[in-house]
């Protein structure tokens, strides 16, 4: 790949800015947020149902994120950050996951649970 | 490939690629950044899981849980004044795309104040925190809790701090390849915060205030 290298601005990672995207990021997490928020302050979802309903809202948030900010695509300039974070992912819910689980059996196994604290 | 190969003439072939090639320096320096964002990512990792061990009833050792301060439209601001100063840094990108020098420093300046508030109103919370007698020393709980937010916050001073340096730079040396390599890279971390902050204030806000 050769680029113009006289003119930096020309560069296509600057070139790929579009406002409507940043704008379309922008609506649509802070839906999701406004939405999360106001499931969780008005109880009218039960406990189990409204964390299922909020991760999605996070989730969504977070893919609307990652695609209109921080371009992450399958263009042939950005396929490598792609890649890259698509690598990413299992390392970040393996260590996470892995970890809230070990903790989660060690206090099953050595009994101490919720209202066994007293 | 042997009878495409026998097809060329070699009197009109073209031997040597007559354009240069360089060394993209933007993209090997922003693609060296994003590889720092992402195990920037797995310090937030370890984090998370450190909250998800701390946030059992017994975690927090009888006393105040996020439950008993967390207030959602609060932090739903604070979740604004993020996601805006994102948005004017990236109008301000769009400026760049045009050489609108003024526009890209409006963006970041918007960028900066929004930023700003969004610190502000994290410290008022904390401190208010503290004026409750709630701190690191509380519980395993609150530890896991204010370590986790305030990391994040720290994220968001150190990029402001940057944010003031790009403004000096774009003003003094103008869009230079180094200033431009800069703007990208500062883009992708400013645009991180936002996609962390989802993270910190759905699973640890408002699951917080719903446990």
């Amino acid at each position: 790949m050769s680029h113009d290298q006289d003119d930096p601005t020309l560069h296509p990672e600057v070139q790929m800015s579009t406002s409507q995207g940043y704008f379309s990021g922008f609506a649509i997490s802070s839906i999701l947020m406004l939405a999360a928020t106001f499931l969780v302050t008005s109880h009218a979802v039960p406990p189990f149902g409204l964390l299922m309903v909020i991760s999605a809202c996070a989730g969504m948030a977070i893919i609307a994120q990652i695609y209109f900010l921080l371009h992450i695509d399958v263009s042939e300039h950005n396929i490598w950050n792609t890649v890259a974070l698509v690598l990413f992912i299992p390392l970040f819910l393996i260590t996470i996951g892995l970890t809230w689980w070990m903790f989660s059996q060690l206090y099953l196994h050595t009994m101490i649970m919720p209202g066994m604290t007293h | 490939m042997s009878s495409h190969a026998s097809n060329v003439d070699p009197k009109t072939a073209e031997l040597w690629d007559k354009s240069h090639y360089q060394h993209d320096v933007i993209s090997t320096r922003t693609f060296g950044y994003f590889m720092y964002l992402l195990s920037d990512g797995m310090l937030f990792a370890t984090l998370f899981a450190a909250y998800g061990v701390l946030s059992y009833q017994h975690s927090y050792f009888g006393g105040p849980t996020p439950a008993d301060f967390v207030k959602p439209w609060y932090t739903f601001a604070q979740t604004m004044a993020l996601f805006l100063s994102v948005l004017a840094y990236g109008l301000g990108m769009n400026a760049l795309k045009h050489k609108n020098k003024s526009g890209v420093i409006n963006g970041l300046l918007a960028a900066l104040v929004l930023g700003v508030l969004f610190l502000a109103l994290d410290i008022h919370d904390m401190t208010h925190l503290a004026s409750l007698g709630i701190s690191v020393a509380t519980s395993g709980g609150v530890s896991a809790f204010i370590v986790l937010t305030q990391v994040h916050a720290t994220h968001v001073f150190f990029g402001l701090i940057w944010i003031l340096v790009m403004m000096a730079q774009v003003l003094t040396k103008g869009f230079t390849t180094e200033v431009v390599g800069r703007l990208l890279t500062l883009r992708m971390f400013w645009h991180l915060q936002a996609i962390i902050w989802v993270f910190v204030y759905v699973f640890v806000y408002l699951w917080g205030y719903m446990s």
